[in-house]
């Protein structure tokens, strides 16, 4: 993809599930090398976001378009684009690192996946795991097992769900300088959910928060932080937490 | 449909299975069991009849045959578990991997599972009762096809039901095969259900397959029209299964119901 060209383009997403409208209209567009946040309090839909911008949910109305691929109809290959991992996902059990990552490897279509496992395990400097069982990790080790599984494929969109939510700060500043290196040399774009808002503050330049299943700011921390008058996205995040969100405009 | 991937959920698999002692109870630990009661069963009933029989080949041939659908449709749904049990489908539905191209590779390695449980069946049967099933000959070929296709069938069931209701449903990878053993005929004719199940059993297909498998032991010649039934037979339930997993599918991702499996 070129630089700045949209990877992700997302129009007015809505999904409710029996009484709750979990999202209520959500536009969302992401360009090749870009770092975004999507930030909201539990219960935002952030996660249902997500998994509708992956093909894992089906949207009650709106369209996702992944690398001009059109979702549902080309699942598979908008997702030879994209890598996913999350926070919360463990590994299989009976698999040792390398062989989760050569399978998944594989998934992407990679006939010999051992030198992008090589590369990935060594961008994150966790080469010494790859012979470990999945069920032998800790989980900041299979947060970072995930990640690398989710830049095998040298992903155009890499969806990153609360990626550092496990790890020690040491480890989740390997992790954002690992991503800031990725996203630099390979002009990967980055969406990412997170409730470590300092974080997102050093990783990502534009941060969209979501409230009630809707977009109520879209810009740089800084612009998102002034918009709701606040001094930094983690005063931001409590107002909106707090329910006193107000005018559900953009900055 | 890319061949890479089947095989590297095929080997995914292999992994399960060689690094899961339990796993071989399916596999090899129940083949066995069966095979020791069964013949034991046909041993003493035709020693009470007091004549020679074909009581054992009945029922070793029967639970052969059995181990062939119980194979195939315990080794889909299972496998399918294995990734709910692990917490891997959104790993793997975050992937460009198609639905087809999964079952494919879980069937592939499922058929390895078979030849070692049905291989097991049948070498016991041969050491402990000098019973060989493979002098049934060529008519064994369409049966086995047919029981295959049924298993399979059956396990896309299973795993519709897994997307339908959760984790709750995997009792039926193998309460539903408790449920056609009896109705199937597996050991008696269809004549040996009480009447109000004897409609039931002929709509199975295969309930046909062991009825042409028992003629074929008694020395006829393979009873087409039985097979044709059950071919048919076996078509609709496929159909019907294809149908059924497809419908869930849409429904696992319209009701967001991948939040069960993380």
């Amino acid at each position: 993809m070129v630089l700045g060209e949209p990877v992700l383009r997302a129009t007015a997403l809505q999904k409710r599930y029996k009484r709750v409208q979990a999202v209520a209209g959500v536009d969302l567009e992401v360009r090749a090398g870009e770092r975004v946040a999507l930030l909201g309090p539990n219960g935002a839909g952030k996660t249902t976001t997500l998994m509708m911008l992956l093909g894992v949910v089906t949207p009650d109305t709106g369209r996702v378009v992944v690398c001009g691929h059109a979702l549902p109809k080309h699942r598979s290959q908008a997702m030879e684009h994209v890598g996913f991992a999350a926070g919360y996902l463990p590994l299989p059990e009976r698999l040792r690192v390398r062989e989760f990552l050569e399978l998944f490897g594989r998934l992407y279509g990679m006939s010999d996946p051992t030198p992008a496992v090589q590369l990935g395990l060594e961008r994150f400097r966790i080469s010494q795991l790859a012979s470990a069982m999945g069920n032998e990790l800790s989980s900041g080790q299979r947060t970072l097992v995930g990640i690398v599984k989710a830049t095998l494929n040298r992903p155009a969109l890499l969806v990153l769900d609360e990626p550092t939510a496990s790890l020690d700060p040491d480890v989740a500043r390997r992790v954002r300088l690992g991503l800031e290196r990725l996203c630099d040399e390979e002009g990967t774009a980055l969406l990412v959910t997170s409730h470590n808002m300092v974080e997102v503050e050093r990783l990502c330049e534009r941060v969209v928060f979501i409230s009630s299943g809707r977009v109520v700011a879209n810009g740089s921390p800084a612009e998102v932080a002034a918009h709701f008058g606040q001094t930094d996205l983690e005063e931001v995040f409590l107002h909106l937490a707090a329910g006193t969100d107000s005018d559900g405009e953009r900055p | 449909m890319k061949w890479i991937r089947v095989r590297a959920i095929a080997k995914r698999h292999s992994f399960a299975l060689l690094r899961a002692p339990q796993r071989w109870f399916d596999v090899a630990i129940w083949p066995c069991v069966d095979a020791v009661m069964f013949g034991a069963i046909g041993v003493y009933f035709s020693r009470q009849a007091g004549s020679e029989t074909n009581g054992v080949a009945y029922l070793l041939t029967g639970i052969v045959l059995f181990h062939v659908l119980f194979q195939a449709e315990v080794s889909l749904a299972t496998g399918f578990m294995e990734e709910t049990w692990s917490s891997n489908l959104l790993n793997l539905m975050t992937t460009p991997l198609r639905e087809v191209e999964y079952v494919a590779g879980v069937v592939l390695f499922g058929l390895v599972k078979l030849v070692i449980g049905v291989g097991t069946v049948t070498l016991v049967a041969i050491g402990l009762f000098a019973f060989d099933v493979t002098d049934l000959g060529f008519a064994l070929i369409p049966l086995v096809l047919i029981l295959l296709l049924v298993g399979w069938s059956l396990g896309l069931i299973v795993i519709g039901l897994i997307l339908r209701v959760g984790e709750g449903a995997e009792i039926l990878a193998w309460g539903l095969l408790a449920l056609i053993m009896p109705l199937s005929g597996v050991f008696y004719p269809v004549s040996a259900l009480p009447a109000a199940l004897q409609p039931i059993a002929k709509a199975l297909p295969t309930t046909h397959v062991f009825a042409a498998a028992r003629d074929v032991i008694d020395g006829e010649p393979l009873p087409w029209e039985q097979v044709g039934l059950a071919a048919i037979g076996t078509v609709v339930l496929a159909s019907l299964a294809v149908a059924y997993v497809l419908a869930m599918l849409r429904l696992f991702r319209s009701r967001g119901y991948i939040s069960r499996h993380v």
